[in-house]
């Protein structure tokens, strides 16, 4: 019993537990203000998430009153733009800039939680698929083949067929179908873990089932699962927007990043502002998030020693 | 082995079933295909008997039934808009979405894959950080405006490509790039972490202690330790690809199954979804069976019991 | 056998100028649509794309001038010989691309092929009308319709294609779907579904040779993608050009555009048998007077669309030119809305469809942000089509919705009908008055008489703001320079009518 506690402790500390442990704060944070990458990250990150809170205290117009007269105005420095809007109005006139402020809300919504259902949903499927391997192995993926093969566009028309076109019911979609993925890393990733000496020493030193699973295995899997939620986050908040090409994106008048670009598409040729904007915006996101991600793998990372 | 064969046949057969029951739910959530399958001018009794005629007022079992036996004899019915048998309207379509799938895998994984391996070998130098950006664009950049703007700059105004179409290895090119991007992206992300992680393990320190070649290290040692995830999530791509490429299929006006299968949808064509959605789950269930074997070759120590 | 060297000589220039004297078929015309066709049996579709395409391998009796004037096609002359019975003289010596000969049979055959339900033919609620088809000798038909129906003209220049009978019997339903056989202009080559269908010039044409030799179908969803097919010359003619490109073709030096008023009306629908606020008369013209549908036209479709005061273009018959729109008077709507009891306005849910017509959910929006200037808290939900459709025929259409209504046979009757008679399928009102007089006009044969009916059927419901009124779409195509091609009123692309600059 001693010697798994030893095991516990030493490998504790280098991972999850740095996390929980409040007196390691001090220690993430140097990490994080040595990272120039991190820090850039999470200054953009902190830019989308305060512009997201802070909306209408930083839009400078209202994003959905139209002025159907004013519509697809230039930017600013265009001589033909106007102060008034400083990235230009769209199709309908209403003001870019301010759309995309509000528009960070849907996004940051819509990419988060999104992440979180489906990242929760596909690591636990991964991790006990993994783990206990046989006929439970075997449901989930399968269950895993016919989630893939089941096209993500009928999901989409049934759900707002039954339930209606909304947001909530958007994040429902794109939640439920993101989880394959994570847990087919994660599984592939505990399949090779799982063999290891030290698992195979707590086992015989008489480590329960869940203890190990969460305390030593996870840990050592959860890295991939990271980098690809980063990658999950930016690929939802895209998704959306080919929802909206699709006509099953956010119901208008909210604006949303994706829905911006969406509707601009047509107006490629000949008012580049309606999609530029907000394809920076999302760049901008996902490298924020990216950088971030990176840093957090690393800090994750437990280093294994064999 | 064979024992694990036989097992994942019988599997794959539930899997299929499943996909069927699942999609014959969810077709009939979606709504009664007869507004959508006759015209404006029908009258109400036109529509009761059309429904009729089509079995639309049965109960849904029966209607699975009458569908599930058809299935069994590979016969999923004719196609309520085209007239014709439902899943060779979906095999006419393969040959072109395989050609669409196989460049946009090829594109993507051998540029990625060195991309990943380079930035992780050199890291935090220009390279990495050269990787780092196209990997960021094609992750941020919708495949639906990555096609349009790789249609203005390479067909109109340069002229270097065809802006649409299937034809010759020309046609392929534009399509290919826009569908593959985001896997690209997400290989090179993957392989880069994977082997940073690896590279940093005692046993490849140990091995370039030892004076094994740096370049040997990396490749036979890191690599095909870092393999795993990669060759899983491009397993999933290549399914995701096969299924997934409505968007592209569309803007790029390419004839493939993503394209009939969202039309079908969208018009509630009940046969074609259910042939498309069976040909899917069929490719998907022998990928996946794929890249299971290659775990065992990639480490040893997965085995299946 | 011998033969001269003079002799071979004149054979040959012979042959030579033959061949330039004739007007060989010449090059290649390439059009894209957004759609394919589902299929090539002309009866078995209810689609403009088909149409479109088919109407080139394929004849019907009657058919409409560019100036939509019907006119006898494959028919010599057709007359009303008493209330159910059509006479129709057919011309003689036409014969099917496979050699079959056009005639009273073929005829028969062919309109009874769809008004016969076990055929489960697409068009056959379009045919109802018809009970059955009497030869009366080889190039003599009678057509007689169960009741008095005076639209029948109109009717036979869009469905009927003549088919061959032995063919089509021999072959079956689902051979003839992708291998047509008609008396049309151009013969079928080969389709490629959702790729390419391509066509050839029937050199035995009886209304003379096509000048183009191949024609090719090529469907190209993405409506930025095909202006750029466009553009680069691959393809000469696109449909369904937005407007915001129209500069972009236009100073390209390639390509012109063509514009046509469409079929197709753009309303609101209201449900005003559900009650709520909308049930009241004077909220509906409220929400007329509020909208101010030029500045729709002039912004959201840059100019192409035209207003309409009523559920007809005047292209329809039964239009009526006395009746004006209602103006943009916001002050007005706000009057009313007072006097209805609302004078804080209301919630409303304005349903719409999201890319089945141009531009309809910045319409949509649009509307509703006008709306929302005289007080009426109105908000946009967008919906798939299918999804749509199916509230539509169950009449949960929420109490205001977008809705297009393309009215190809070009009679009030289609119009009124189905949308706006009591109890119909696609109509939420109803007004007893109005239904009696479509009803009459239905099987009024005298056209003068008819068309005063329809007259006064379009005042009740303008007075009573049945629908929020609109705008008449207009069809914009992008012709590639080398073409000489005019756009058509009824959306038809007819390939006949095209001649390749020199």
């Amino acid at each position: 019993m001693e010697a798994l506690e030893a095991i516990d402790k030493a490998h504790g500390e280098s991972s999850l537990a740095q996390l929980e442990k409040g007196l390691e704060f001090r220690k993430i944070a140097r990490s994080l203000f040595k990272s120039k990458a991190a820090l850039a990250g999470l200054f953009i990150l902190f830019i989308v998430i305060a512009s997201a809170l802070l909306a209408p205290y930083l839009a400078p117009q209202d994003p959905i009153a139209q002025d159907i007269n004013n519509r697809l105005k230039p930017p600013v420095w265009d001589p033909k733009g106007s102060r008034e809007h400083l990235l230009g109005t769209d199709h309908l006139g209403r003001d870019i800039l301010s759309r995309l402020i509000y528009g960070s809300r849907i996004s940051l919504i819509v990419g988060l939680s999104t992440v979180l259902i489906s990242g929760t949903i596909g690591i636990l499927i991964g991790l006990i698929a993994g783990y206990y391997g046989s006929w439970l192995d075997d449901i989930f993926m399968r269950l895993a083949d016919i989630q893939l093969a089941f096209p993500f566009i009928l999901l989409s028309i049934a759900v707002v067929a039954v339930l209606g076109p909304s947001l909530r019911n958007i994040i429902i979609v794109l939640g439920i179908t993101g989880w394959v993925v994570y847990a087919r890393v994660i599984r592939a990733e505990v399949l090779s873990v799982r063999e290891l000496e030290f698992i195979e020493a707590i086992h015989a030193l008489g480590g329960q089932n869940l203890r190990i699973l969460f305390r030593h295995i996870l840990p050592n899997v959860i890295s991939p699962g990271i980098v690809i939620a980063t990658l999950e986050v930016a690929r939802m908040i895209i998704l959306e927007s080919a929802l909206s090409f699709l006509g099953l994106g956010v119901q208008p008048p909210t604006p949303t990043w994706g829905g911006m670009l969406n509707d601009g598409r047509q107006y490629i040729y000949n008012a580049w502002w309606l999609a530029t904007f907000p394809g920076l915006a999302i760049m901008l996101t996902v490298l924020g998030i990216n950088l971030l991600g990176d840093w957090i793998r690393d800090t994750l990372d437990p280093r294994l020693e064999i | 082995m064979k024992k694990h064969l036989i097992r994942r046949f019988f599997q794959t057969f539930l899997v299929l079933l499943g996909v069927s029951i699942v999609t014959f739910a969810i077709l009939h959530l979606t709504g009664d295909p007869t507004a959508l399958l006759l015209p404006q001018e029908a009258t109400a009794e036109d529509r009761a008997r059309f429904r009729h005629e089509m079995g639309f007022d049965d109960p849904l079992i029966v209607q699975y039934g009458r569908f599930l036996k058809g299935a069994l004899r590979g016969d999923f019915g004719l196609s309520f808009r085209h007239n014709q048998p439902a899943l060779q309207l979906v095999w006419d379509r393969m040959p072109a979405t395989v050609q669409l799938t196989l460049a946009a895998m090829l594109i993507s994984v051998s540029i990625a894959v060195p991309i990943g391996i380079l930035s992780a070998v050199k890291r935090n130098s220009l390279l990495d950080h050269v990787g780092m950006v196209i990997a960021l664009l094609g992750q941020s950049m919708p495949v639906f405006w990555l096609g349009i703007m790789l249609i203005l700059v390479f067909g109109v105004k340069l002229r270097l490509l065809p802006a649409f179409g299937m034809g010759g290895i020309d046609h392929l090119i534009l399509p290919a790039l826009t569908l593959g991007m985001f896997t690209m992206a997400r290989t090179a992300r993957l392989t880069r972490s994977e082997m940073l992680e690896i590279l940093g393990q005692e046993y490849i320190r140990t091995a370039r202690a030892k004076g094994v070649p740096p370049w040997s290290v990396i490749l036979r040692h890191a690599l095909k330790n870092a393999a795993i995830p990669i060759v899983t999530v491009i397993g999933l791509e290549m399914g995701t690809l096969l299924g997934g490429a409505i968007i592209t299929e569309t803007i790029f006006a390419w004839p493939g199954v993503g394209r009939l299968t969202v039309q079908a949808i969208y018009n509630r064509d009940f046969p074609v979804v259910q042939a498309a959605v069976f040909t899917l789950a069929c490719i998907f269930v022998l990928i996946n069976f794929v890249v299971d074997i290659l775990y065992t070759y990639l480490d040893p120590r997965v085995r299946y019991e | 056998m011998k033969k001269s060297p003079f002799l071979l000589g004149i054979l040959l220039t012979l042959t030579l100028n033959l061949s330039l004297t004739s007007a060989e078929p010449q090059g290649q015309v390439v059009v894209a649509q957004g759609v394919d066709p589902s299929t090539l049996d002309p009866h078995n579709h209810q689609e403009t794309p088909a149409f479109n395409v088919l109407l080139n391998m394929f004849d019907t009796l009657l058919h409409r001038t560019p100036d939509l004037k019907i006119e006898p096609l494959l028919a010599e002359s057709y007359k009303l010989i008493d209330n159910k019975t059509w006479e129709f003289k057919l011309r003689r010596g036409i014969k099917f691309h496979n050699g079959e000969d056009f005639n009273a049979e073929a005829v028969k055959f062919s309109l009874e092929r769809i008004a016969n339900p076990e055929n489960k033919m697409k068009q056959l609620s379009s045919l109802k009308f018809l009970d059955h088809v009497e030869i009366i000798d080889e190039y003599t038909v009678h057509i007689i319709t169960k009741e008095p129906f005076a639209p029948l003209p109109a009717f036979l220049c869009l469905y009927g294609s003549m088919v061959p009978p032995k063919y089509v019997k021999e072959k079956g339903d689902t051979y003839i779907a992708t291998h047509p056989v008609g008396t049309g202009a151009f013969k079928f080559v080969k389709w490629t579904k959702d790729d390419q269908l391509v066509m050839e010039a029937n050199p035995s044409y009886f209304r003379g040779t096509p000048s183009v030799k191949t024609v090719i179908f090529r469907p190209i969803p993405e409506a930025t993608t095909r202006v750029a097919a466009l553009l680069t010359g691959d393809v000469d003619i696109i449909t369904n050009v937005p407007p915001n490109l129209v500069p972009q073709i236009e100073g390209s030096g390639q390509a012109f555009i063509s514009t046509a008023p469409s079929v197709r009306v753009i309303f609101v629908g209201i449900d005003t048998l559900h009650g709520g606020p909308v049930a009241d008369k004077r909220v509906r013209q409220a929400l007329n007077y509020a909208v101010d549908v030029d500045s729709l036209i002039k912004n959201v479709l840059e100019g192409h669309g035209f207003r309409v005061a009523t559920p007809l273009t005047k292209d329809h018959f039964g239009y009526n030119p006395d009746i004006q729109p209602y103006p943009f008077d916001p002050d007005k709507a706000k009057k009313l809305l007072a006097e209805a009891g609302y004078p804080h306005g209301f919630d409303l849910i304005l349903n719409s469809p999201d890319g089945r017509y141009l531009n309809d959910k910045q319409i949509a929006e649009a509307i509703a942000g006008q709306w929302q200037k005289v007080g009426i808290r109105a908000q946009v939900k967008t919906h798939e089509w299918g999804n749509y459709v199916n509230m539509m025929y169950t009449h949960k259409p929420g109490p205001v919705y977008l809705l297009g209504w393309g009215n190809s046979t070009y009679d009030a009757d289609n119009t009124y009908f189905p949308l706006l008679h009591t109890g119909e399928l696609l109509s939420n009102y109803s007004n007893p008055e109005f239904d009696k007089l479509i009803e009459e006009a239905r099987i009024t044969m005298d056209e003068n008489k008819r068309r005063e009916l329809y007259h006064k059927a379009a005042e009740l419901i303008v007075e009573d703001a049945a629908w929020v009124f609109l705008y008449q779409q207009e069809d914009i195509y992008g012709v590639n320079n080398r073409l000489n091609w005019k756009a058509r009123p009824d959306e038809g692309l007819v390939m006949v009518d095209v001649t390749l600059k020199k």
